[in-house]
C-alpha cells in the first residue's frame, strides 16, 4: 500500500522466465489462479497413485456421509458419496479423466478447426465453400445424436466421449480463423510477401498462423470449461463417461439426484469445474494483457485500485 | 434499497401463487413422463395407463392388487364354455361418455379394435402375442370370446383390455378418449397438462375429486417439490433420496422385481457353481436401506408373493463370499476359466439409483475374486441386448433388468423369461419347459403348484439369475388429499380412489 | 444486398440438404426402433411382423427414396411414437423455445453492455474484478445444478417462485436465470475485451480531448466498437438456446423443441428427429441471414465484400 502513491515501473529483466514470474506475481488473481492449476495438474498426473484404492473402495455404512467431519479420517472431510466412497479421493482421481478429456477434445477441436479455417479463409473458392456448408451442417447437428452414433458405431469408451466433444465444439474455431485470415489476407505485410514471391504455406506458416494463434487460444480457455459441463451433459443424458469411469462431469451429473438430501455429492465436483474454468480465464486474461504491448503497462504499474 | 425491493416481489409472489391451489375439489397429479398418445389399447404402458386406465375407460374384470383375484367392473360374471370359449355378461345400464350404450356389440368392437395388427396395441402385444382372438356378441348383454389355444386364464387377461366407445375409429390411433369411465376426457395442452373432469352419469359411486390434471416432470426432486409446495397433490413416483417427509411420503409395493439376468449359455456362466457363486457374492442385506429403500423385500424369483405361482418356500441366497470363492476354486479345478472377463450391463435409469447398485455389485463381485467389466447403457443398447436373437459371438454378461408383473398370474412372467424359446430367456433347459407349457394349460391348484416347481427348478438349480428385490415406490401426498398407494399404482392411478380432506 | 441474401439462400439450402441427408442416414446407425416400442415380451415373430410393416427392414436407400418422395409433396413423415405428422409435434413445441431464446438474449446483451462497460472502463479496477468473477462462475456453473438449487431455495424453502411448469410471468424467473447465466457470462467477456481496446484507441482520445462527457464515451463511441464481436457471440448463444434449451426445459416441464428432439432420439422416433433437426436448422440459417445484413449496416467494410 505504500506504493499506491504512484506507479513503479519493472525494469526489463533480462532472464525472461523471471520476468514472466513478476508480472504474475503483480497480478494476485493470476498469480492465485496459476497456483490453483499447477495443484490440479499435479493431482491429474500423480493423484491417481497418491490416492490408490479411496477413491473406489465402497463402504456403504457411510453413504452420503456429510462434510465438514474428520470423525471418518481426513479423506472424508469433503463428505461420503452415494456409495461411501471419500468425495476428496474422488475428485483428486477424477482430475485425470477430466483434464484428459477436456485438454484432448479442445486440441482437437483447436487443431481441426485451425486449419480447416485457415484453408477455407486462404484458399477461399470451392475448397472453402465447401469446408463452410460442411459447417453450417456440423452447427445444427444435434450433439446427443452425434454422441449416439458414436456410441453405436465404435466400442464405448473414454476415446469416444473426446471424438464427440471434440467434433461438436470444431465450429467455433473454424468460423474464428476463418474471419481473421479474411482480414489478414488482405493486410500489406502479407500482400507484400506475396509480391515477393513466398509461396501459400510459408506465408500461413510465418505470416497469419501467430495472428490468428493467440486468438484461438483465448476461445480455448473457455472453451475447456464448456467442454467439461458439455461432458457433463452427456451423462446425465446417458452417453457420456460411464461408471466406473468418473470424471467432476459424470460426479455432477450422478450428484444431481441427491441434491435434495446431499448437496455435496455435486456441489464438490462442480466448484471444481468452476474453479478451474475461472483460473483458466483469468491466466487468459492475464497472458493477453503481458503479451499485448498496448496494454501491457497495467501489469507494470501497481494498481492503486487493486489495493 | 435491496431489501425494499424483494418485498413486493414477494408478495407479488404469493398473490400469483394464489390461484394454484385453485378449487377444493379440483386435485393437479404430477407424472415422470407425459404419454405420447391418450389410446386406450396402449395403457398397459405407464404413462398412458395412468390417466387413461380405469379413469376414462375401464376393463371388464380388475385385478384385485391385495391377492391377484379377479373382480367385476364392466363385466357382472363369466363362466367357461368350452376349452377355448370364455361367456362375459356385460353390465347393464352403462353408457360412454358420448352417449352410445355399453352392450355385447361394443364390447366386441373394443376387442376387435385392440387386437387389431395396424395400431400397434401394447396390449395385444405384450398379453396377447400370436394368439386370436374372437369376441361373438351372444344377445345384447352377453358375449363370447373365443381363442384358437386354450386361455385358462382369460378373465384375468381381459383385466388388461380397456373398452372404449364404438365411435372411436378403428386402426386409427387415439388422442381423445371416450370410455364408460367415472371420469371424462377435458382436454390436452401438449407439454403442458391433461385435464379429466367427473363424469356426473357415472353408472359407480360418484368419486369425491371434481377435475385432475395431469402434468409432468422428469426430475424427481422438481416433483417431490411441487408437491411440498401445494402446486400438485400427488407425486406417485419419487426417488427414495427425495422422501425425506414421513407425514407426505408412503412407499408402497410397485410390482416390479429387480434382478441380474445371467446368461447361461457362455462359459464361464455355463457353470452352475459360478452362477451360484455370483450369487453368494451379493450381500444383500448392505443394499436394502442404503441406496435402496429399507422397504425393499429381498425376492427369490421374479414375481412377487401376490402372484398366482409365486413359491412361499424358496430361500433368499446368503451373502457368503466364503463359499463363493471355494465354488470358484472348484469350477477352477474342473477347467472352467473362472478368470475371464464377465461384462456387466446396466441400464441407465431403470430404476432410482440403478447405477450406483450396478457399482456396488461390481465392486461385490470383484472382491469375491471375479473378472468382471460394468458398462452402463442407454436404454436401446441396452434392449438390443437383452431380446433375441442374441449376438452369435457374444461374451459372458450379467444384464440388469427388472420385471413388472401385476396382472395376478406367473404366465405373464414365466415363458418370456425362462422358457427355452422365451424372448428374453438366457437358459435352456427341459424339464423348465415342461413345466412352464403344463402350467400355461392347467387351472386352479395344479397351475399353481407347476408354476411353483418351475420357480423352485429355475432358482435353486439351474440358477438363472441373481433375484435382488421386491421393489417399492415411493408416493408424495399431499395434505388436501387422502390416498393410498397400491401394488398398481405403477400402471394406474385410480382418481376415484382419492378421497378429499 | 437482394443478391447477397439470394447467394447465402443458396448456401443454406445446399447445408440444409447435406444436414438431411446427414441425419437421415447416421440416426439409421442409432439402430431400430422396434425393440423399443415394443414390449419387452414382445415374442420374436411380434417384433419381425412389426418391423416388416413399418418397413424398418427395407433397405436404408429405400427408406431413404420414400423419405424424399414425402418430403417433395411436404409430408414431413408421421412420429412413430405420436402416431400424427412428424411436423404437427415440432411446430408445437417451437414458439416456446423461441419465446425463451428471444427474452434469455434480449436479457443477456443488455446486461453484458452495461457491465461489461462498466468493468472495462477501468480494468482490472474492483469493479472489473468482480464482475469478471462473477460472470465466469456463473457462465461455468452445471446449469442442471443452479436449476434445481435454484428450484430448492427460491421455490421450496422461501417460496417466492413456482417450482416449474408455465403460466404466470413468475414461471417466468428462474428458466429464464438459468439460460441467461452462460451467455451473460460470455458476452461480459466479449464487451470488456473489446470496450478495453476502445476505450484506449486513438478516437476515443480524440473524443476525450474535445471535452466529450465520460459516460457519452462509454456508452456511445466505445460501445459501438463492441458490437461486432457482440452481435457474433450473442448469434452462437442463441443458437444454442434454438437447438434446445434441454436443461431448462426438461426441469421446468415446458414444452419446447429441445426437449422433444432428446426424447425422439432416445426413442428413435426418426420422423419427429428430423422435423425438428429441419425446423431449428431453419431458423439458425434465417437468424444468421440476419445477422450478416446486421454486419453489413453496422460496418461499411463489408457491404463492399
Amino acid at each position: 500500500m505504500s506504493e499506491a502513491s504512484g506507479p513503479v515501473l519493472i525494469a526489463p529483466e533480462e532472464r525472461p522466465i523471471r520476468q514472466v514470474a513478476l508480472l504474475l506475481w503483480r497480478d494476485k488473481f493470476a498469480f492465485v489462479a496459476a497456483a490453483y492449476l499447477s495443484i490440479v495438474a499435479f493431482f491429474a498426473v500423480f493423484g491417481p497413485w497418491l490416492v490408490g484404492d479411496l477413491a473406489t473402495s465402497l463402504n456403504l455404512r457411510l453413504r452420503n456421509a456429510p462434510p465438514g467431519s474428520i470423525e471418518h479420517g481426513w479423506a472424508f472431510v469433503l463428505g461420503a458419496d452415494a456409495l461411501g466412497r471419500s468425495i476428496l479421493a474422488r475428485l483428486i482421481v477424477a482430475s485425470q479423466n477430466t483434464l484428459g478429456i477436456a485438454a484432448a477434445a479442445v486440441c482437437a477441436a483447436m487443431i481441426c478447426g485451425g486449419t480447416l479455417g485457415l484453408i477455407a479463409g486462404y484458399v477461399g473458392k470451392w475448397p472453402g465453400a465447401i469446408i463452410m456448408r460442411f459447417t453450417d451442417v456440423l452447427m445444427s447437428f444435434p450433439s446427443l445424436l452425434l454422441a449416439l452414433v458414436v456410441l453405436f458405431v465404435f466400442e464405448p469408451g473414454v476415446k469416444n466421449v473426446i471424438i464427440v466433444l471434440a467434433i461438436t465444439r470444431i465450429p467455433i474455431y473454424l468460423r474464428t480463423t476463418r474471419a481473421e485470415v479474411l482480414e489478414i489476407r488482405e493486410r500489406m505485410f502479407v500482400t507484400a510477401a506475396r509480391v515477393m514471391g513466398a509461396g501459400s504455406i510459408r506465408i500461413v506458416l510465418r505470416h497469419v498462423v501467430p495472428i490468428v494463434a493467440p486468438t484461438l487460444v483465448t476461445i480455448a480457455a473457455i472453451d475447456f470449461a464448456l467442454v467439461m459441463l458439455a461432458e457433463s451433459a452427456l451423462s446425465f443424458l446417458g452417453v457420456g463417461i460411464q461408471p466406473p469411469e468418473f470424471t467432476w462431469g459424470a460426479m455432477v451429473a450422478l450428484g444431481r439426484n441427491y441434491l435434495g438430501s446431499a448437496w455435496w455429492l455435486a456441489f464438490w465436483p462442480g466448484l471444481a469445474i468452476m474453479l478451474t474454468t475461472l483460473a483458466l480465464n483469468l491466466l487468459s486474461s492475464w497472458a493477453r494483457m503481458a503479451t499485448d504491448p498496448t496494454q501491457r503497462w497495467r501489469l507494470e504499474i501497481t494498481d492503486k485500485y487493486d489495493g | 434499497m435491496k431489501r425494499i425491493a424483494c418485498l413486493p416481489v414477494a408478495a407479488l409472489a404469493a398473490f400469483a401463487l394464489q390461484p394454484v391451489a385453485a378449487q377444493a375439489q379440483d386435485i393437479t397429479i404430477v407424472l415422470s413422463e407425459e404419454p405420447d398418445l391418450l389410446e386406450p389399447c396402449q395403457s398397459s404402458r405407464s404413462n398412458i395407463g395412468r390417466v387413461v386406465k380405469q379413469n376414462i375407460v375401464e376393463t371388464l374384470t380388475e385385478i384385485d392388487p391385495n391377492d391377484g383375484t379377479i373382480t367385476p367392473r364392466l363385466a357382472t360374471e363369466w363362466s367357461q364354455v368350452d376349452e377355448l370359449t370364455w361367456r362375459f355378461q356385460i353390465r347393464e345400464g352403462v353408457t360412454f361418455h358420448d352417449g352410445a350404450a355399453l352392450d355385447a356389440e361394443a364390447v366386441a368392437y373394443a376387442i376387435n379394435r385392440t387386437m387389431d395388427e395396424n395400431l400397434d396395441c401394447e396390449v395385444r402385444t405384450k398379453f396377447f402375442g400370436g394368439l386370436k382372438v374372437t369376441p361373438t356378441p351372444v344377445d345384447t348383454y352377453t358375449l363370447e370370446v373365443a381363442t384358437d389355444s386354450p386361455v385358462p386364464i382369460l378373465p384375468t387377461m381381459m383385466g388388461t383390455v380397456t373398452v372404449m366407445s364404438p365411435n372411436t375409429p378403428m386402426g386409427e390411433p387415439d388422442r381423445e378418449p371416450v370410455g364408460t369411465g367415472p371420469y371424462k376426457f377435458g382436454g390436452w395442452n401438449v407439454g403442458t397438462n391433461i385435464t379429466l373432469a367427473r363424469n356426473e352419469d357415472y353408472w359407480g359411486d360418484a368419486p369425491d375429486v371434481a377435475n385432475a390434471a395431469f402434468v409432468w416432470r422428469s426430475e424427481s426432486a422438481v416433483r417431490a417439490a411441487m408437491v411440498a409446495t401445494g402446486e400438485a397433490d400427488i407425486a406417485p413416483n419419487i426417488a427414495v433420496q427425495d422422501a425425506t417427509d414421513e407425514s407426505m411420503d408412503v412407499s408402497y409395493p410397485n410390482s416390479e422385481t429387480s434382478r441380474i439376468r445371467i446368461d447361461t449359455m457362455i462359459p464361464p456362466l455355463d457353470d452352475v457353481r459360478v452362477r451360484e457363486a455370483v450369487n453368494l457374492s451379493i450381500d444383500r442385506d448392505a443394499i436394502r436401506g442404503s441406496i435402496f429403500s429399507k422397504d425393499v423385500i429381498p425376492a427369490t424369483q421374479l414375481v412377487v408373493p401376490s402372484i398366482n405361482g409365486h413359491n412361499p418356500d424358496l430361500e433368499v441366497w446368503p451373502y457368503d463370499p466364503a463359499r463363493a470363492k471355494e465354488l470358484l476354486a472348484a469350477a477352477k479345478a474342473d477347467g472352467t476359466d473362472v478368470d475371464a472377463e464377465i461384462t456387466m450391463i446396466g441400464r441407465l435409469g431403470i430404476y432410482p439409483n440403478s447405477t450406483e447398485v450396478m457399482e456396488a455389485m461390481h465392486a461385490m463381485l470383484q472382491d469375491v475374486g471375479f473378472n468382471v467389466k460394468l458398462q452402463m447403457l442407454e436404454v436401446a443398447e441396452w434392449v438390443d441386448i437383452l431380446t433375441k436373437p442374441y449376438a452369435e459371438d457374444r461374451p459372458p454378461v450379467l444384464q440388469q433388468s427388472q420385471h413388472d408383473n401385476n396382472n395376478g398370474d406367473a404366465v405373464f412372467t414365466a415363458f418370456n423369461k425362462y422358457h427355452s424359446e422365451g424372448a428374453q430367456s438366457t437358459m435352456a433347459d427341459d424339464v423348465v419347459d415342461d413345466l412352464l407349457v403344463r402350467a400355461g394349460a392347467a387351472t386352479g391348484d395344479e397351475r399353481r403348484q407347476l408354476f411353483q416347481d418351475a420357480f423352485k427348478r429355475i432358482n435353486d438349480e439351474v440358477i438363472a439369475d441373481v433375484p435382488m428385490y421386491h421393489m417399492v415406490g415411493y408416493t408424495r401426498v399431499g395434505e388436501r388429499i387422502e390416498f393410498t398407494p397400491s401394488i398398481s399404482t405403477n400402471s394406474e392411478l385410480q382418481i376415484s380412489q382419492i378421497k378429499m380432506r | 444486398m437482394g443478391q447477397y441474401i439470394s447467394r447465402r439462400s443458396v448456401h443454406g439450402l445446399v447445408s440444409l440438404i447435406g444436414l438431411l441427408i446427414l441425419v437421415f442416414f447416421l440416426s439409421r446407425l442409432t439402430g431400430d426402433p422396434t425393440n423399443l416400442f415394443l414390449p419387452l415380451d414382445a415374442s420374436v415373430e411380434t417384433r419381425q411382423e412389426f418391423a416388416e410393416r413399418h418397413g424398418f427392414n427395407d433397405p436404408l436407400l429405400v427408406q431413404f427414396g420414400r423419405y424424399i418422395g414425402d418430403l417433395a409433396q411436404f409430408d414431413f413423415g408421421t412420429s412413430l411414437r405420436q402416431q400424427r405428422p412428424a411436423m404437427d409435434a415440432a411446430l408445437e413445441a417451437f414458439p416456446t423455445t423461441l419465446k425463451l431464446a428471444a427474452v434469455t438474449m434480449f436479457l443477456a446483451i443488455s446486461l453484458a453492455l452495461i457491465v461489461g462497460a462498466l468493468a472495462a472502463y477501468r480494468p482490472g479496477g474492483r469493479f472489473d474484478r468482480t464482475a469478471s468473477v462473477i460472470s465466469l462462475a456463473g457462465a461455468s456453473a452445471p446449469d442442471f445444478w443452479v436449476a434445481i438449487v435454484g428450484i430448492l431455495v427460491f421455490a421450496v424453502s422461501l417460496r417466492w417462485l413456482p417450482t416449474s411448469g408455465t403460466g404466470t410471468w413468475l414461471h417466468w424467473i428462474m428458466p429464464i436465470t438459468v439460460l441467461l447465466i452462460r451467455p451473460f457470462g460470455l458476452l461480459v467477456q466479449v464487451v470488456r475485451g473489446t470496450m478495453i481496446s476502445a476505450l484506449s484507441s486513438a478516437y476515443v482520445k480524440t473524443a476525450r480531448a474535445k471535452g466529450v462527457k465520460e459516460r457519452v464515451i462509454i456508452f456511445v463511441h466505445a460501445l459501438r466498437n463492441s458490437t461486432l464481436p457482440v452481435i457474433t457471440v450473442a448469434g452462437d448463444q442463441a443458437a444454442a438456446i434454438v437447438n434446445g434449451a434441454v436443461i431448462v426445459e426438461t426441469i421446468f416441464g415446458w414444452p419446447g423443441i429441445g426437449r422433444l428432439m432428446i426424447d425422439s432420439i432416445i426413442q428413435r422416433d426418426f420422423a419427429i428427429v428430423q422435423a425438428t433437426v429441419l425446423l431449428t436448422a431453419v431458423a439458425i440459417f434465417v437468424m444468421n441471414i440476419v445477422i450478416d445484413v446486421a454486419y453489413a449496416v453496422l460496418d461499411p467494410r463489408i457491404r463492399h465484400n
